[in-house]
Formats: C-alpha cells, structure tokens, sequence
C-alpha cells in the first residue's frame, strides 16, 4: 500500500514537470528519427520489453526502427528462404559490427543494443535488404510520420540536445529548453 | 590482404579493355521479386545453390513463390475456374511485367606477335587475307560480342519457359540466332504421387543437360571439348584414313524432347532427351522441300526441317551430388546454414553421361553393278561417352569432365570391293559401298578451378585437351604435303588462367589469357638427322571482355 502510494506520488510530480516536444522535420526520401542525446548524469534501465525486426518477402519489417539503449531485438525469418543479419558497425564504428548468422524460418535470434547510434542492418545473401535500428541513448524520442511530424511525449522541462536522422541523411543536431509543450523543427 | 589485392585489382583493370562472353543473367527476375542476381549467381552466370533451386523448380522460389513475388502475375483465369475444368481453359499466370532481359558484351583480343606464321602453309607469295589463303591476324582486335533478349518465368501450374535469341553477333548486318526456346513442365509427379520433381518435361530447343553448361559460362572461351566435332580427313597421302564428317558437338543446341528429375543442389539428378539427327549441321531455314511442307510449309516462307536423317539421337545424364555438412538440416536444405549466413553447400558431386547417334553420308554413286546410278548412303553410328566431377568447399569450386568420343568409320568402295583413295574427286571410281574401317576416335576434357576472392572477384584456372585422331590427319592434310607434323595436343591442349570482376551485380569485366604449346609449320632436317622446327609460333591469346546485362 505503502509502495503504490510513493509510485501516484512520483509519477504525479514527474506528470507536473513533463511536457511535449513536437515539431516537423525536413527531412525528405525517407522515415525521419528524433531523439533526445545523452543527459548528462542521468542513466536509464533498459527496457525489459523486446522488440522486433522480421524478414519477410525479401525485406526486413520494419524498415526503421527506433529503440533505448540497452534494448532487446528479436530477429525472426519469416522467409522460406535462408537470411542473415550483420551490420557493419555502428554510426560508422566497424569495431561495433557483428553478425548473427543463420537460422531457419520460424526461429529468432536476439541481440541487445547497448551503444546508442544508427545500425545499418544487411543481409548477406541478398543485397538488396536493408534496415536501420536508431538506438537512442535516452528514451525520448520518436518515428516521424509520414508528411514529417514527429512529436516526443512526457519528456521532463529542461535543456536538451534534440538530434533528427533519416535514411540517406547526416544526423542533423539542435538544442531545445524544453517547458511544457514546444515547439521545435528540424 | 587488401594490401595485395589493391595492386592486383588496378592492374588487371587497367588490362582489361572490355567485354564478356556469351553467358546469360536473367535481370527479367531481379525485376519481378526486387532481388539482386547475387541471390541466384555467384558470378553471373554461374549459379548458387539457390540458383540452382529455383531453376529445378521452374524459375520459381522453391517454397512460398507468389509471397516473394513484387509484381503480381497476371491471371488468365480465376484460381476457382479449376473446378469448371474440364468446361473451361485451366486458369494459368503470365508475369505481370514483360519478363525481359537484354545482354551486350565485347572483346579485345592480343594475339601472338608470331600468330601468322601458320601462314606459312599456303603457297609461297600468298599474300594473307586473298581467297584461299589464310585471314591476317592482328596482334590486337577490338570485336563486338553479342546483343541478346532473353526471356523467362514461369505460367503457373507449374509450367516454366525460357527464351534467348541473340540478336545480332560480331557487330553490323550480322544477324544472330535462336539460342534456347522451351517449355518445361516441371513436378509432374505429383500426378503420379511420386516424390516431389522426380519427373519434368521439356520441349522445344535447348542445350543438352550437360555436366557443366556452355552456353550459360562464365567462361569467355568455350571448352574445347564440347566444341569438337569429328570430321576424318581424306588424305591420301596418310596410312589411317578416315571418312567420317560428323559435325555433331555436345554442346550444340539441340531440338526435341527432355524427361528429368532430382535436384541440383543435392541428391541424384538425370535426364533422357529424344533429340534431332543433325550430323550435317545443315541449318533448318536451308532444308525445305518444294513438294512436302515442313511444319509451317518450309517452301513459301516458313521454317524448313531441322533433320537431317530419320533417326532421333538419345542423351541421357545421370549424376548424385552429396553434401558434406554434418547437420542434416542444413546438409538437406537449398543452402547451408554457414556460421556468418547461408551459403553454398561443401559437396562432392559425380556424374556421367551418354549420348548415341547416327551420322549420315550420302554418296552419289552406283549400285553393285556398277553402272546403275545410286545414292549410297553411310550411317556411321557414334557416341560420347563420359564422367564429370565437382567438389567445392565455401567459395572454391573444382570441377572437371571427362570423355570419349567414337564414330564407326565406313570407307567407301567402289563395285569391285576396292577401297576409293581419299579424297572423294571427279576421277575418283564411284562408290558402290562401304566398308568398316578403323573407328574415328578422340578423347579429352577439361579441370577448372574457380574460385570467388571476393563476393566480386573470381579467379579462374582452366585446362583443356582434345586428343583427336581426326585433328591430327587433318592437320596433315592442311600441311599440302609439306611435313607439318600437327602434334596430338597441338590446338586443343591449353591452359587458361583468368579472373573477373563484377563491377556492379549486373556488370562484369572478365580477362582470360589461353596459353598453348609451340608449333612450326616448317622443319629441316638437323644435325645429327633430327628434325629441327623454324618459324616456331604459339597461338597463345589474351582475351579481356566486358559484359553488362539489363
């Protein structure tokens, strides 16, 4: 009972202090990712959630995904076909790369992302796939849809560096204080 | 490594001036499942074993085909209109986009500085080039290749096609041909509830189920001994005479029927084809009768017959490939499971191969009472016979092939029984008969290595030899009584490295360099009474090719 009352207590306070960064992106050619970079003193538990890249009709699916550091993936081949997965490095850090293997339809392989960056997954029996798995080093960020609108919720006021990537871009970097609901285009 | 290759790399470009030969990618896939032709080659054409899987399942993805497929087919029909049937035409498939593909290569060749000596046999004074003598061989030749379309896919139920044509060949006004054109009708035992693809068909026109296949290698030059025909001299002047004139080679395309089954990429594999008699290698479009139609009436614009003598020739091929992976589902399944992604199978594969025939020659000539006039008619029955073998382990593969060639050999004779000095003239007594004399034999084959350096890198080593008793009298023959000794190995012995490199999936520089043993055509008897070669020259060549498929 204790317990329960001490979480409503903080979540309201974290609730009071928390607001909304939204915007657009210029990003164009390609799904658009904004993230909030490294808080200084401030770390953050991995996820226990898992989450998920299938390859499926010669693609991977999702084709972009974004997750905290310290995330779970679960590769799975859903192909008749036999897949890998490898990625090069990470954010151009080749000493990051890793390869995962082979495994049967049906099966899954699982990997746990601890350095934030931009994963460029392949697969090396069909050159033709790609993906991108963004690791954000802090759990603020977002997918922008489709015309380019992203918007990152509950994030706590206070000054930040907001950094937007999208396929075939350079991450592009802003600062932003954040009070309540801004503003901010990238 | 790369510290070694980086020089290799810039120097073997800066060798090669352009061009590849005729092999065959088929973009027209890439297109409808949006994959790269790396999913199906090593380096293209040579395939995978995924390749491999899709070209035993009629171009399809083994499993799950329509999941892969980008581009929706085209239905003829609604899936349901198989209950109306037999009252409706079975619902089939066309692809939805033109499965089309387009093929362009070229060449630059460097010859021997000594190649036209061989000019040497003609006649002295004989400037090269004039009729009747020998072509000048430049030390250097820039030379168009071949433009080709090929089409392929497959219509449903299991119905697969292919088509290529090159459409011109060595450059202006030079009209190409009709490579391959069938349909195979691919897993027919399963109306007979036999294992899966224990038995397809094919029909139409297509290149025998070779060992190794010609015309889809990534070779610029062709095996030697697939290319050789047997074609005894007439040469007087020799003791082993022969008359045999057949043109057959095994790697021609052929027109008939095929029965196959098994797989490719592991397990036994065969195939029985009925195919067409044509030792003449008279072409289809020249054979035409003014009283009997061909299929489509060969005398008023369609096609003429492609026999040339009633009997029908039979191949047949039979091989086992064995996988060597210790998993059994990897070792069954179309690629192995390899530590860093799937990949082609480590295996050993055997195999052998036969193909009987009868060539014909038709003689004018007189019945045995030697004045009736009478065409005399040879039919000298032939086969090839032969064993292949292929190991490869990761990204090496070592490959070779093996056989034996023999066509009975008849010598004509005239209506007293005594054999007819060859060659054939005006003033030669006719032919009343035959009479069987030494076979015409020769055997040979070839060893390749290739291997992939990189997944764009391939270097290749190859060698090949003909033994060829015809060769050899021919050589004699070609010599006009001068002692140019054609040794046994002398054209068709060869050693060939080379290496290519795929500049995109689709695009390919390719170098060969054939290196072959040191002839003369002129000898002079030395000191001591032995014979000493002038003018020795080698028909080594440097061949580079680039090769660019859409």
């Amino acid at each position: 009972m204790k317990l329960a009352v001490a979480i409503t207590i903080v979540s309201l306070a974290a609730f009071a202090h928390a607001g909304d960064l939204s915007g657009k992106t210029a990003a164009s050619g390609g799904a658009a990712v904004v993230y909030v970079e490294k808080i200084a003193g401030k770390t953050f538990p991995a996820p226990a959630q898992h989450f998920s890249i299938d390859q499926r009709s010669l693609m991977f699916q999702p084709h972009v995904l974004v997750v905290p550091a310290g995330s779970t993936v679960d590769f799975v081949n859903s192909d008749t076909v036999a897949h890998n997965v490898f990625w090069p490095g990470v954010s151009g850090n080749r000493k990051l790369s890793h390869n995962l293997g082979t495994w049967p339809q049906g099966e899954k392989k699982s990997f746990t992302f601890d350095s934030p960056g931009v994963v460029t997954l392949l697969c090396n029996v069909h050159p033709e796939m790609s993906a991108y798995i963004v690791v954000s080093p802090t759990p603020y960020y977002a997918q922008a849809d489709a015309g380019g609108n992203y918007a990152i919720h509950n994030i706590p006021d206070g000054n930040y560096t907001v950094t937007v990537w999208h396929e075939g871009g350079k991450p592009a970097s802003k600062t932003v204080a954040v009070s309540g609901s801004t503003k901010l285009d990238l | 490594m790369r510290r070694v290759l980086t020089p290799f790399v810039l120097a073997a470009f800066a060798v090669i001036v352009f061009a590849p030969s005729k092999s065959l990618a088929i973009p027209a896939f890439s297109r409808q499942y949006q994959t790269s032709c790396s999913t199906c080659h090593l380096d293209f054409p040579k395939l995978n074993d995924f390749g491999k899987a899709f070209k035993d399942a009629g171009f399809k993805f083994p499993k799950d085909d329509q999941a892969f497929l980008k581009v929706p087919p085209v239905m003829l029909g609604a899936p349901a209109q198989k209950q109306m049937w037999p009252n409706v035409i079975w619902p089939g498939t066309i692809p939805g986009m033109p499965p089309i593909g387009l093929r362009m290569n070229n060449f630059f060749q460097a010859s021997s500085t000594n190649a036209n000596r061989f000019s040497q046999l003609q006649p002295a004074g004989t400037p090269p080039g004039t009729v009747g003598g020998f072509p000048f061989v430049p030390r250097t030749d820039f030379e168009s290749g071949f433009f080709s379309i090929f089409t392929a896919g497959n219509f449903g139920s299991d119905i697969a096609f292919w088509v290529d044509d090159d459409i011109s060949v060595s450059g202006d006004n030079s009209a190409g041909g009709l490579g391959d054109g069938y349909l195979k009708f691919v897993n027919l035992s399963r109306f007979l509830k036999l294992p899966d693809n224990a038995i397809a068909l094919r029909a139409g026109r297509f290149e025998l189920d070779l060992p190794f296949t010609q015309a889809r290698s990534i070779n610029i030059s062709p095996y030697d001994i697939y290319s050789e025909a047997n074609i005894g001299a007439m040469n007087s002047l020799i003791p082993m005479q022969q008359f045999v004139n057949n043109q057959f080679g095994l790697a021609n395309v052929a027109n008939g029927a095929e029965v196959s089954g098994g797989h490719l990429y592991g397990g036994y594999h065969y195939s029985v084809a009925v195919v067409n008699q044509n030792t003449s290698a008279i072409s289809q479009s020249a054979n035409t009768s003014m009283f009997f139609p061909s299929a489509t009436g060969g005398a008023n614009g369609g096609v003429g017959f492609a026999s040339d003598a009633n009997f029908k020739d039979i191949y047949s091929r039979f091989s086992y490939r064995i996988n060597l992976e210790r998993d059994s589902a990897s070792r069954n399944a179309v690629q192995a499971a390899g530590a860093t992604g799937p990949r082609d199978h480590t295996y050993i594969n055997f195999g052998t191969f036969y193909y009987y025939g009868r060539s014909v020659q038709r003689l004018s000539g007189v019945l045995s009472n030697g004045t009736t006039p009478a065409v005399i008619t040879g039919r000298e029955p032939f086969y090839r016979l032969g064993g292949d073998f292929s190991f490869n382990y990761r990204t090496f593969n070592l490959f070779g092939l093996y056989m034996y060639g023999h066509d009975r050999n008849l010598l004509p004779i005239d209506a007293a029984g005594n054999l007819i000095v060859l060659p054939i003239t005006s003033s030669s007594a006719l032919p009343a008969g035959f009479l069987s004399a030494r076979s015409a034999t020769f055997d040979g084959g070839f060893v390749q290595a290739d291997f992939l350096v990189h997944p764009w890198i391939m270097l290749i080593g190859r060698w090949d030899a003909v033994n060829s008793s015809a060769d050899r009298i021919n050589g004699l023959a070609l010599a006009q009584n001068t002692s140019f000794p054609v040794p046994f190995h002398s054209m068709r012995n060869r050693y060939t490295p080379g290496v290519q490199f795929l500049i995109h999936a689709n695009i390919k520089a390719s170098f060969e360099y054939q290196i072959r043993p040191q002839q003369s055509v002129t000898f002079v008897t030395g000191a001591g009474g032995l014979p000493v070669a002038l003018a020795p020259f080698r028909s080594n060549a440097a061949t580079a090719a680039l090769e660019f498929v859409y």
